[in-house]
């Protein structure tokens, strides 16, 4: 049967907020930057005000104030952004249950069910009124018969746009995009289809299956069939609260090459990173760590370990293996560390090693109480340890999905 | 240099040496195969600097003329490209010849292929090793001494001595020592005639798993020469020369416990195919992890537990169990694997508690000892 998805994308989210909070900022060209003060100050987002007279995401702050001296800088205020995407998702969740956070300022309904009563145009209008009208901010939906296709719709006119996207107009609309216009597709990838002759969305719905898997992996595939506008993915409520990874970075003041400098930032990264764990439980056996220097060239080196690991010290160890190895002298803009691979560390099972195995072997008394005390009274009787989740911000940038574990426990 | 040959006798040679060839080498000439016809025979050499593989194909066996030495000389042909050639050729006849210094011609039938061919004089000399520490053992039984340990070596280069297996000479036995640092291999074998001039070497795990495919299911010798760098295999026409791995083998001995409180005698088979069973649960887990646990009549339970896919329990009769009771939990793997090196139906499994080593035996002999460290569950 046929779905009906709604990809709901706010416009310039934070930019909105602010002039949400602050009237008098509306109609004026305003900017939210990093940190406006050091030179890390990217923006981040901008007003579409600011937008008309040139100014896009990643300019840093002193190019932009050059190329629009009245622009207003703002720094992020992330408690704000977050009670904002509380209250969407709130209007979100009044029409189907069937909603899927994809990160603050956007995700995915499935409103099949809904549009049986309603037609899904009108829907869709009343739900882009309701959070103007009540939230005072601009957002796009797309509307399709698969995510794919909802968020290439939402993007096709902003701000307050409402698009429907059929499958059948994939042919007329899409094909003769080029293949980075596609969701899904970035430089290198793009990059590797070029060499195969691919240019265009519609050379990419036609491409040799096979080949493609052979270049591009599993996502090849996947490619080929978003190309065809198939997309089988469902709306998926609980997806935002599988972490996957996690992971800081951090864009530094100046472009640094001591290894003192690195070693410090490595273990603030490590601690941030370990605190995040902590607080959703969680352990991992992949590392990886990204490195962008002053040429903005970016490049990540991951290994996987034996024994997942959660603890600061582990992960700045790896981390600081894995830099040594990938690092060629060269400055430094940016660092970053993810552990991914999680699992939950009550799932965790430590290989023991001819090096380390004394130091647990102490514990066994521990083991063997449980354990008769377990025969005695039944499985579960006694845990190690107790499940109490902790709350962190240790990751407060747009990217991080952390704050929704807050929604979780209503 | 010119000559004729058969040419399975020489595909039979290029599979040896070409063992030992890299695409990934750092030097070039090694990408090749170095030819040197004399009037005995015809000399093929494959290198990677790591492990050298020369096999001699001679001129006559049992009074069979299988070369036809016409000119003797040397030449480097690259190795992929000749032995594409080589097994492409459309009779059982095969003439090589090389003219003007470099020009190659190989014919075969009415094919001829030209190649352009390095200067042999460029070829890396072979590494020269004293004959002074030299011993002997059948092929057969060299080949069950690999494969009862090189298993067991690291698989990463954290280690990067631990990649190989450690062999020491301790009086008349030879001891095999390999493992990774999660579980360990030993394998001790009596043999004549040991050298007295080197006590412990350390053998690079991928020079054993080659050298295993060249060597035949043959009780024939091998002599093996030792050398503080370098290891040197000889067979009847083959020799293997192997770089050695630098530095300090951890000392092993005092990881294996003498005294035990858990003795178990099982089926080595039975209890193989119930571990198997278990793992097909534990697989998706990283350490692929299956509890083990004694109970009363001797019978131990096997389990499994995975959150996401489901889990399994199963009883197994065992022959005895002496000792405190035991719940430990291990790697599959790394008992299966052991197991298999046992091949045994008699073994024996000692443990010292859970959060220590224990090793398996075969219940009439140590020659082959397993030992495997448990994984502690959160």
């Amino acid at each position: 049967m046929a779905r009906v998805i709604f990809h709901v994308d706010m416009n310039s989210f934070y930019a909105s907020v602010e002039q949400a909070y602050h009237p008098e900022l509306k109609g004026k060209p305003i900017a939210i930057a990093g940190n406006p003060k050091e030179r890390r100050g990217i923006i981040v987002t901008s007003s579409y005000e600011a937008r008309a007279k040139g100014i896009y995401t990643t300019m840093n702050v002193a190019e932009a104030l050059k190329t629009c001296p009245e622009l207003i800088i703002l720094p992020p205020d992330f408690p704000k952004y977050r009670e904002a995407s509380k209250a969407i998702f709130t209007i979100l969740k009044s029409y189907t249950n069937l909603v899927e956070p994809v990160s603050i300022d956007e995700g995915y309904m499935d409103v099949t069910e809904v549009s049986k009563e309603r037609h899904p145009l009108e829907l869709a209008k009343e739900i882009q009124l309701r959070i103007f009208n009540e939230l005072d901010l601009p957002c796009s939906i797309g509307i399709a018969p698969n995510k794919f296709l909802a968020k290439t719709a939402s993007d096709m006119k902003k701000p307050m746009g409402i698009t429907v996207l059929r499958k059948r107009e994939v042919r007329e609309k899409l094909w003769p995009l080029p293949v980075l216009k596609m969701h899904g597709i970035g430089e290198s990838t793009a990059k590797k289809l070029h060499t195969l002759n691919i240019y265009t969305i519609g050379d990419l719905a036609k491409a040799d299956e096979r080949l493609l898997k052979q270049k591009l992996g599993k996502n090849g595939v996947r490619l080929i069939r978003r190309a065809n506008g198939i997309d089988t993915r469902e709306v998926d409520p609980n997806a935002i609260y599988d972490t996957k990874s996690v992971g800081n970075s951090t864009t530094l003041p100046y472009d640094i090459i001591e290894m003192k400098d690195i070693e410090t930032t490595f273990l603030k990264l490590s601690e941030k990173v370990a605190e995040r764990l902590e607080a959703k439980n969680l352990c991992g056996s992949t590392i990886t760590i990204q490195i962008r220097d002053c040429h903005w060239k970016n490049q990540s080196k991951s290994k996987t370990v034996q024994n997942p690991i959660y603890l600061e010290k582990d992960i700045f160890r790896e981390a600081m293996e894995l830099f040594s190895k990938a690092w060629d002298g060269t400055p430094i803009r940016l660092l970053g560390v993810t552990v991914s691979n999680v699992i939950d560390k009550k799932h965790f099972a430590e290989q023991l090693s001819i090096f380390n195995f004394e130091q647990f072997a102490k514990e066994e008394p521990i083991y063997e109480i449980i354990h008769s005390m377990e025969k005695k009274f039944g499985k579960g009787i006694v845990q190690k340890g107790i499940d109490v989740k902790k709350k962190s911000y240790a990751s407060k940038t747009s990217f991080s999905k952390d704050f929704f574990d807050d929604l979780i426990d209503k | 240099m010119k000559f004729e040959i058969m040419r399975d006798r020489l595909l039979d040679g290029l599979n040896d040496v070409t063992k030992a060839i890299s695409s990934k080498t750092t030097i070039p000439i090694l990408t090749g195969i170095k030819i040197d016809v004399t009037d005995n025979g015809v000399l093929l050499t494959g290198s990677d600097a790591d492990i050298t593989i020369q096999t001699f194909i001679p001129a006559e066996e049992d009074g069979n003329q299988i070369i036809n030495i016409v000119e003797t000389g040397s030449i480097v042909l690259q190795a992929r490209m000749f032995n594409e050639i080589v097994r492409k050729l459309p009779t059982n006849d095969v003439e090589i010849e090389v003219k003007n210094e470099l020009q190659t011609h190989i014919r075969s039938g009415k094919t001829e292929f030209h190649l352009i061919g390095s200067d042999a004089s460029e070829y890396p000399l072979l590494p020269e090793i004293s004959t002074e520490n030299r011993f002997e053992i059948p092929a057969d039984l060299l080949k069950s001494v690999i494969r009862e340990t090189v298993f067991a070596v690291a698989a990463s280069e954290s280690r990067p001595v631990l990649t190989g297996v450690n062999w020491n000479i301790e009086n008349d036995e030879l001891i095999c020592v390999a493992t990774d640092s999660h579980r360990l291999a030993r394998r001790k074998v009596k043999l004549e005639n040991l050298p007295n001039g080197i006590e412990s070497i350390v053998i690079p795990g991928k020079s054993l798993n080659e050298l295993n495919k060249i060597l035949g299911e043959t009780s024939n010798p091998v002599e093996i020469t030792m050398s503080n760098q370098q290891i040197l295999f000889k067979t009847d026409h083959v020799l293997f020369f192997s770089r050695l791995l630098e530095g300090n083998y951890p000392d092993t001995s005092r990881l294996i416990p003498n005294e035990f409180k858990t003795n178990i005698k099982l089926d080595g088979k039975t209890f193989l195919q119930a571990i198997d069973r278990a793992s097909l649960v534990a697989r998706e887990d990283r350490n692929n992890v299956v509890r083990f646990e004694t109970l009363e009549d001797d019978a131990v339970k096997i389990s499994s537990n995975s959150p996401e896919i489901g889990k399994v329990e199963e009883q197994i009769p065992v022959e005895s169990i002496e000792g405190e009771e035991l719940v430990i939990s291990f790697s599959a793997k790394y008992m299966m694997e052991a197991l298999k090196a046992i091949h045994g139906q008699d073994v024996i499994i000692q443990f010292t508690g859970a959060m220590r080593p224990f090793i398996l035996r075969s219940v009439h002999d140590d020659s082959i000892l397993q030992l495997i460290l448990p994984v502690r569950t959160y």
